[in-house]
């Protein structure tokens, strides 16, 4: 047997090869039992691996075959195409002829627009349209690309600046669709294992966001700062009890700064508050505020005056007040920055028509130019607010200077369908006299807590007095006759 | 390489559109221009052109024609945790084989070490490292896009995605073995030298059954 040269060292030099053999079997025999049955033992170990099959550690599931057979047997298919009522909203639509400003063509009838979220009238105005179109004609329609494959052009790049500087964050990233920037954001930074506690009514595109996040999730009712704190309490005290798994989790709070779905405002102080007592992160979701609170527009943190670096993110859509397409994130660039690489929405979509980009940047050029239209909409909010008080069986949702507030039914009829039905009639009569209002839409099986049925009224600055009279002397007797 | 490409296009495009033009405009005018020199000096399209393929230098193909470098052909990948299949990837099984190799013969070139001290020392080293890479350390260094599936788990855990037995689970639990083997050897089967590599080769065979699959002792390293 061939010795390795260390081995040789030990025996002697001038031996042969047969002896060295023999010297090196004498080592093997005289050693201890023990070890030698550890070897065989080992070495059987050896075979059984080479020899065993590759498979897959099963998950633990808790039924029987008799159970898994009894589950099989009941199981009906659903029909591909369920039956579906002729008075779906979705089967009887209503088509809008030319642009939804204020003055929109429903179904072929010019009524005063009460439905579409363009608080600021910034959807018509010709200077948004007229940088459109010089940016269509200078880049095209389309990027044909996401941001990292040539779809970065430099009114991408300025609109991210511009954002940035008028709300005063280190930086911003720009999301070509506005349900998808919270959606995309959320899941960017709360993995598996992480806690956020988000509001009842937070609306769609957030839950979207939490699903994909596969977090934790809690629920605490709405604009109830109660709730949430018990709610952070019995977290803390989990977390006393295993410090260890605490240090590797991370907590969220996500609010809205006006809700879409109740028209109210966060509690933006005491939120702050709770955050620096119980070291959560705060996500803030500013559609409906951002460009309607605040002195300068810059949304609820302006309203309540706290400063904008105790807010973790802002998460805005530009498709409300900026009347563009697609959404914004806003806050420190080490925040802002790991949502270029994490970012789903930002990395795996194509970016923001240029002419989009630009007309969100001259529409922000209007906003920085005239600051007063906040305080205006405000007003008109507040007046249509109280000329709506007291109708008969219906109740105004929302804060008086809420741009897009729900009139619920007083008394609901009992069943769901019957409550949409009274109002979808409410809506069909007011369209009848020139007003175009509709309902708040869900998709009643995926949502998580699902709101009454409601219409909601959305105010803009284009809308005169006279018209918002109008509207709510419609309003009230088309309800009086419907309701009563 | 982007830039490069297509400046060298539009540079082809108007290099062989330039010289074209004045030639049909000569030909339909009757009018005889004052000739002008209009040679083209070609050296100065060379030069951009060698600056465009500075990163080929040298490299040419059959026909001589410089080459320039192309994208990242066929590195992109679908995987979701690229930790799953690094013990799978070309070479690193040679790779593990050698860095033993050299750590051994480091430790062998140490002169105050004994052989027998010298094969314990590899054994348990080798254990040591082995424990701390594939059973201690947890989670990914990159983000994962299923939002952090494997951040509780070891490298061993997340080798093939949990899948037992595969060839490489095989061979990183053959070759602790078969250090052990030669090392029981090497030290001519003494009793103290027996105990330490024993309890090295335990500490790196057990967290490797199945049955230890995302077993935590004692709440250590769980989170």
């Amino acid at each position: 047997m061939y010795l390795p040269c260390p081995v040789v060292q030990n025996i002697k030099v001038s031996c042969t090869s047969w002896k060295c053999a023999l010297e090196d079997v004498a080592w093997i025999i005289s050693a201890p039992a023990y070890h030698l049955i550890l070897e065989g033992i080992l070495i059987l170990w050896i075979i059984r691996l080479l020899f065993s099959k590759t498979y897959k550690l099963q998950e633990r599931s808790d039924l029987t075959v008799k159970e898994k057979e009894e589950l099989i047997e009941e199981w009906q298919p659903e029909p591909l195409v369920p039956p579906v009522s002729g008075d779906h909203p979705a089967l009887n639509y209503n088509v809008v002829s030319g642009p939804p400003s204020h003055n929109i063509v429903v179904n072929g009838k010019k009524c005063v627009n009460f439905a579409s979220f363009n608080f600021l009238g910034l959807l018509d105005d010709p200077r948004v349209k007229a940088a459109a179109l010089v940016s269509l004609r200078k880049y095209g329609v389309g990027t044909c690309g996401p941001r990292g494959f040539y779809g970065t052009f430099d009114v991408h790049l300025d609109l991210e600046d511009r954002l940035a500087k008028f709300m005063q964050t280190e930086e911003a990233i720009i999301y070509s669709y506005g349900f998808a920037t919270i959606a995309s954001a959320i899941p960017a930074y709360s993995k598996r294992g992480d806690i956020v506690f988000v509001d009842r009514a937070a609306c769609f595109a957030i839950q979207k966001g939490l699903q994909a996040s596969r977090s934790d999730i809690q629920l605490f009712k709405h604009n109830d700062m109660a709730d949430l704190e018990r709610l952070l309490k019995e977290q803390e005290i989990e977390d006393q009890k295993n410090p260890r798994k605490a240090r590797v989790t991370r907590r969220f709070i996500v609010v809205e700064g006006l809700y879409m779905n109740t028209g109210t405002i966060c509690p933006l102080p005491e939120l702050v508050k709770l955050k620096y007592k119980y070291k959560a992160r705060i996500f803030l979701e500013e559609s409906l505020s951002f460009g309607v609170l605040g002195e300068h527009g810059r949304g609820v943190t302006e309203h309540f005056g706290i400063s904008i670096d105790d807010i973790d993110l802002i998460s805005a859509n530009m498709e409300n007040s900026l009347a563009s397409i697609g959404g914004f994130c806003c806050g420190r660039s080490f925040v802002i920055d790991h949502q270029r690489l994490s970012g789903q929405g930002y990395c795996f979509s194509a970016s923001l028509p240029p002419l989009l980009a630009a007309a969100a940047i001259e529409a922000l050029n209007i906003m920085e130019e005239n600051p007063g239209i906040f305080s205006v909409l405000r007003e008109k909010c507040k007046r249509i607010h109280k000329a709506l008080q007291g109708i008969s069986g219906l109740k105004v949702v929302g804060e008086s200077f809420s741009p897009a507030f729900h009139l619920q039914l007083q008394e609901s009829t009992g069943s769901r369908e019957d409550d949409v039905k009274l109002l979808q009639e409410i809506v069909n009569h007011c369209m009848d006299r020139s007003i175009a209002l509709t309902q708040a839409r869900y998709l009643e099986k995926e949502e998580k807590c699902l709101p009454p049925p409601s219409i909601r009224v959305v105010v803009t600055v284009e809308q005169t007095d006279e018209e918002l009279e109008r509207a709510a002397r419609t309003i009230k007797e088309v309800a009086q006759a419907v309701l009563l | 390489m982007g830039e490069g490409g297509c400046f060298l296009e539009t540079a082809g495009v108007e290099a062989s559109a330039a010289p074209r033009a004045p030639r049909a405009s000569e030909a339909s005018s009757s009018i005889q221009k004052p000739r002008v020199n209009t040679w083209q000096r070609p050296t100065l399209e060379r030069r951009n052109w060698d600056a465009a393929c500075s990163h080929a230098k040298g490299r040419r193909d059959r026909t001589g024609k410089p080459q320039r470098k192309r994208m990242n052909v066929g590195v992109a990948h679908s995987e979701v945790n690229p930790n799953t299949r690094v013990m799978n990837s070309r070479g690193i099984w040679l790779a593990y084989i050698i860095l033993v190799g050299l750590l051994h013969v480091v430790l062998l070139s140490i002169p105050f070490f004994s052989i027998p001290v010298v094969w314990t020392l590899t054994n348990v080293i080798h254990n040591l490292a082995m424990y701390v890479f594939l059973h201690t350390v947890k989670g990914t260094p990159f983000e994962t896009p299923d939002q952090g599936k494997a951040r509780l788990l070891t490298h061993w855990e997340q080798m093939d995605y949990g899948l037992q037995f595969t060839s490489s689970r095989k061979f990183l639990s053959i070759s602790p073995i078969v250090l052990y083997l030669l090392a029981s050897f090497y030290t001519k089967y003494d009793a103290a030298h027996f105990l330490i590599n024993t309890a090295s080769l335990l500490s790196v065979l057990l967290p490797k059954l199945p049955q230890f699959h995302g077993v935590r002792l004692f709440g250590i390293n769980k989170y």
